[in-house]
């Protein structure tokens, strides 16, 4: 009896909630619209594009657009597809897939580093003729990432960043000046050791002094690379032809040491959970231009954010950058249109309105004269903005970066682990972690790409 | 003379319906998954970029040369051995004390039952984003060690210490897939005869001996059946590494199938990936063919 | 007497006391997820080093309202039961034949089948998914039903299932059809199926779980919104940064529901199912 009522409770909760979905549908219809992950139709659409799928208004904006093109080109169709993805490696097992079935569509998206493999293994083809006369409004480390061999193979409307957020309530009872932060310029930034004295200071029982991304995943070399770059030199070599002497070099050596000191004396988690900063679980964090709209929605405190660090000797300002762009693929056939519409979607009009749609800096310098884009002028995102356009650098430009993205993460993995574990740095073990990620990528360099 | 003819024709009527039954699952597994696997061995000659299929290379046995002093691969073959070794007795004994636990009719047994198996209705992978939160290193952020902090014990690294790593990963598999074996010893305990623990009983055989005299010896049968479904199972280990360490720290969790999916996708060397799937394709099928003939009947 | 009253009593106690805590500990993690799925975004890791992250303070369902507007569910849930029922019904059929021919025919290569079918059980989809999606392009199936359903119908696992269970049928039972002159084939389905219901309960128990929430595969042959699957619904909210957990929450709460009615209503014949499947070696 007791069982036929539960089963009873629980078909009526999964009806209830199908009912509770079909209504949602027609009292709404914009929210229906969002909720199909497929623009246009894909079957006779001339230009196909797949991205992947995001929030509502995004969606919301590709309905838009697409709308708007195929009113205006009927004899050029377009149709975008929306790709449900976990993580960014699923998305590029599809593309994996696609390539070998030579099922890619017109137009896809890829993540800024990896522009350089597709574009190694001629996966997508140069788009320089159609962005020739504008190029130049896009932001220098947009242009940069999506370079590859003297062409353009990629292009990109929106842009991220990474800066020093601080929680000021946690910092004032830890008795350091929050004046000071909220003063500095990007002439002026904070230096590393400025940054471990407030991480010192503000590692209390309750929470720890300061956080760095540790995704074990892309996090890692996105949010830290300006470390290395501040330090003198880059992962790999500005050919990228060889990581040698680069991501092992004794700058890379001390640069590693110094965020590994950070977790041995426990002023960071080694494992540190999503939303760290926001629950007060830390006080300070080398945090993402997309936690702006998060802690402005969300948090209980006060928070200021300033530039990231720079390393004390050379005081070289250089911030982290890069998102997704679209790019033409090989099994694209109709070339021409397909590069006219990548054109016309990537005006000033159409990025300011998808990087407000998204909540992240736009790539265009016109675009942030666009109503829309107003929130930028002043604030936390003028800052990102200011980083972006004088700061940013982009993750090297090599075709083996999957392979070294993936051993790097591994290798920082293991030493941050290790010093969590040991409480102390061991920079003998370093230097051998990172020479292990130089020694592959070479292998994987050679292996497929040295001619 | 008629008895005689009517069992040939039974024979041949069963030899025919034999090859009709077997055919299409045969036919299927011979074209879905024997096809893959024959793909597999043939690109394991191959130097072949996942991005490149039009540009791939005959290199012989080079790549089974790489894989034999590859200490990845050796590594990844240990802790796959490891981890199974480990989890199948945890895992079992675990089954069969919940089995025990809810072996009794009592009323609202089927919903402890539920609880027992709801590890299972979702999916792997947020059952390991959830377990990575909860295995947090720090008390103030993550569960287990807040209320080690409160007994008065130091944080652990859970998953950021390769000494404990893997043994969380085992614990937290054996937690999540009890709940499967548990039914399974369930079904076996219902099925042991009530008269067998009268008699014991009537002898004065204590609850643990009549575990360990009449329900123990009943349940050889399902005992056997369960260790090889969770050897099985445990040797394809994947989703927990993938999700909770990546394969760290120092490849304290790396596993087979997580080093060759590694290596195929992410890193691109499919052809590399293939020659790794090959011979641990060679490794497991050599075992389940070993288990399957020591746990048969007779 | 009173003694064993007292025992009863006892036991009962212990039964209660140590379920309950046990049980806690199996289901905790499952309560944490709907904890969550009722809290604002800001609030799922918060508290996580006390019990109060087990209790939303300011529950809401807006992170299920963001479920329905971004995802058509009723579409999801309708082809996610097509494509697995197509396969179930077809895997049931396919499957339980074999188990029943190597369990109960004799014929040449009886044998070799049964040790292909368990050395292949063993065999890793993560292994092999590059080369089934090549088969699959050459086949000029990605993107069609077929994709999705033929390539899961043959299961290892399911034969091995049958043919442990229809090992322990008496042989008395199926000489005594056909000796009233039924041909082998319509024994199996006069006498043996209707007989078997629980072990097929079980395979289908089993089965309709893994697919339910099966991810790769359907990802990676399937592309377009009529077709979408719902792993595939539950994996767009991990998207770009940030990661949303309370629409992932909410999500998942939701796509666990048909499984729960599914487990609740099927659990009866699954424990008969695997008593009699013949494992008392």
């Amino acid at each position: 009896m007791k069982r036929k009522m539960l089963c009873t409770t629980l078909a009526i909760m999964m009806a209830s909630s199908l009912i509770a979905c079909g209504s949602s549908k027609s009292s709404d219809d914009a929210g229906t619209e969002a909720a199909a992950n497929t623009q246009g139709d894909m079957e006779n659409a001339v230009i196909t594009i797949w991205s992947p799928s995001d929030k509502e208004s995004i969606e919301n904006w590709w309905a838009e657009k697409i709308d708007e093109w195929n009113a205006e080109h009927p004899d050029m169709l377009a149709a975008r597809e929306a790709i449900d993805r976990s993580d960014s490696y699923a998305y590029d097992n599809k593309i994996a897939t696609a390539v070998t079935s030579n099922d890619l569509p017109s137009i896809f998206f890829v993540d800024g580093p990896q522009v350089s493999y597709y574009a190694a293994n001629d996966i997508i083809v140069p788009i320089t003729d159609y962005f020739s006369d504008e190029i130049d409004d896009f932001d220098p480390a947009t242009q940069a990432q999506c370079t590859y061999n003297g062409e353009l193979y990629a292009i990109s409307a929106t842009q991220s960043g990474v800066a020093f957020y601080y929680n000021k309530d946690l910092l004032k009872e830890c008795g350091v000046d929050t004046d000071d932060l909220d003063s500095r310029t990007l002439d002026n930034p904070i230096t590393w050791s400025e940054m471990a004295d407030i991480a010192k200071k503000c590692t209390t029982d309750s929470y720890v002094g300061t956080h760095i991304i540790m995704d074990h995943g892309e996090g890692i070399p996105y949010a830290l690379e300006p470390m290395y770059l501040s330090a003198g030199k880059d992962y790999i070599s500005e050919d990228g032809t060889t990581a040698d002497g680069y991501v092992n070099s004794d700058e890379a050596v001390k640069t590693t040491a110094y965020l590994a000191d950070l977790i041995a004396n426990g002023y960071a988690n080694v494992d540190p959970i999503t939303d760290e900063f926001l629950n007060g679980a830390c006080a300070t964090e080398l945090g993402g231009s997309w936690d702006v709209a998060t802690l402005e929605a969300n948090a209980d405190f006060d928070w200021g954010v300033t530039y990231y660090p720079v390393a004390d000797d050379t005081k070289k300002a250089v911030s982290p950058c890069g998102d997704w762009s679209a790019a033409v693929s090989k099994d694209c056939e109709n070339v021409e249109a397909t590069g006219e519409f990548l054109k016309w979607l990537m005006n000033t009009e159409n990025v300011a309105s998808y990087a407000d749609a998204i909540a992240k800096p736009a790539t265009r310098a016109s675009s942030y004269d666009e109503e829309c884009m107003a929130a930028y002028a002043e604030g936390p995102r003028a800052l990102f903005v200011e980083q972006l356009q004088n700061t940013a650098a982009p993750r090297p430009r090599t075709p083996s970066y999957a392979t070294f993205s993936t051993d790097y993460a591994e290798a920082m993995t293991n030493i941050f682990s290790d010093a969590a574990s040991t409480k102390s740095v061991d920079e003998s073990y370093i230097k051998e972690q990172l020479d292990s990620v130089a020694e592959s990528f070479a292998e994987d360099y050679n292996t497929y790409y040295a001619k | 003379m008629a008895k005689i003819e009517k069992l040939s024709g039974r024979k041949r009527d069963e030899r025919i319906a034999g090859y009709v039954f077997a055919l299409p699952a045969v036919g299927l597994l011979l074209a879905f998954l024997a096809v893959p696997i024959i793909y597999t061995i043939y690109y394991s000659v191959f130097q072949y970029q996942v991005m490149r299929p039009n540009d791939i290379l005959f290199v012989g046995l080079e790549n089974y040369k790489k894989l034999f002093s590859d200490s990845d691969f050796w590594i990844s073959l240990k802790n796959t051995f490891y981890f199974t070794i480990v989890v199948v007795p945890v895992q079992c004994t675990l089954a069969l004390v919940l089995a025990m636990l809810v072996s009794k009719k009592y009323r609202g047994v089927s919903f402890f039952r539920t609880m027992y198996f709801s590890p299972q209705l979702t999916s792997m992978v947020v059952i390991s984003v959830l377990w990575t939160v909860l295995y947090n290193s720090n008390p103030n952020t993550g569960l287990i060690n807040a209320l080690l902090a409160n007994l008065g014990m130091e944080p652990i690294n859970f998953l950021t210490n390769e000494k404990t790593a893997m043994n969380s990963i085992i614990f937290m598999s054996a937690w999540q897939g009890a709940g499967y074996q548990m039914m399974i010893f369930l079904a076996g305990l219902q099925g042991i005869p009530k008269d067998q623990y009268e008699a014991a009983s009537v002898d004065g055989a204590t609850p643990w001996q009549q575990f360990l005299f009449v329900t123990l010896p009943n349940l050889k049968g399902t005992i056997k059946y369960v260790i090889m479904i969770t050897m099985i199972q445990a040797m394809k280990l994947f989703t927990q590494p993938y999700v909770m360490t990546q394969g760290g720290p120092r490849n304290s969790t790396k596993t087979m199938v997580y080093y060759i999916y590694t290596q195929g996708f992410q890193k691109g060397n499919f052809g590399y990936a293939c020659a790794v799937a090959a011979v641990f394709f060679v490794i497991v099928v050599a075992m389940s063919l070993f288990l399957q003939k020591v746990t048969a009947d007779k | 007497m009173k003694s064993l009253k007292a025992q009863n009593a006892l036991q009962k106690i212990f039964f209660y006391a140590g379920n309950t805590i046990i049980g806690i500990i199996f289901v905790s993690p499952l309560i944490w997820m709907i904890a969550a799925s009722l809290k604002p975004e800001a609030k799922i890791f918060a508290n996580m080093n006390s019990i109060k992250t087990f209790i939303p303070e300011e529950a809401s369902l807006d992170n299920f309202i963001e479920v329905f507007r971004r995802v058509d569910l009723a579409n999801v849930f309708k082809n996610t039961l097509t494509y697995i029922l197509l396969i179930l019904v077809l895997d049931l059929l396919i499957n339980s034949i074999c188990g029943y021919a190597l369990a109960k025919f004799r014929f040449r290569g009886r044998k070799l089948i049964l040790s292909f079918v368990v050395a292949l059980m063993v065999m890793p989809m993560e292994a092999i998914l590059l080369p089934m999606y090549i088969e699959m392009s050459q086949l000029d199936w990605v993107n069609s039903l077929p994709a999705l359903v033929v390539p899961s119908i043959a299961k290892c696992f399911s034969i091995y299932m049958f043919y442990n269970f229809f090992k322990d049928i008496p042989d008395d039972l199926l000489e005594a059809a056909s000796i009233d002159g039924s041909s082998p084939i319509r024994t199996f389905f006069s006498i043996v199926m209707p007989i078997s219901k629980t072990v097929y309960a079980t395979v289908f128990i089993l089965d309709f779980v893994a697919h339910w929430n099966d991810f790769m595969w359907p990802f990676l042959v399937m592309t377009g919104k009529d077709k979408r699957t719902i792993q595939l619904a539950v994996q767009s909210f991990f998207g770009t940064q940030p990661v949303h957990y309370s629409a992932i929450m909410a999500s998942l709460v939701l796509s666990a529901i048909p499984m729960i009615v599914m487990f609740v209503f099927m659990q009866k014949y699954y424990v008969e199912g695997i008593a009699s499947s013949g494992i008392k070696g």
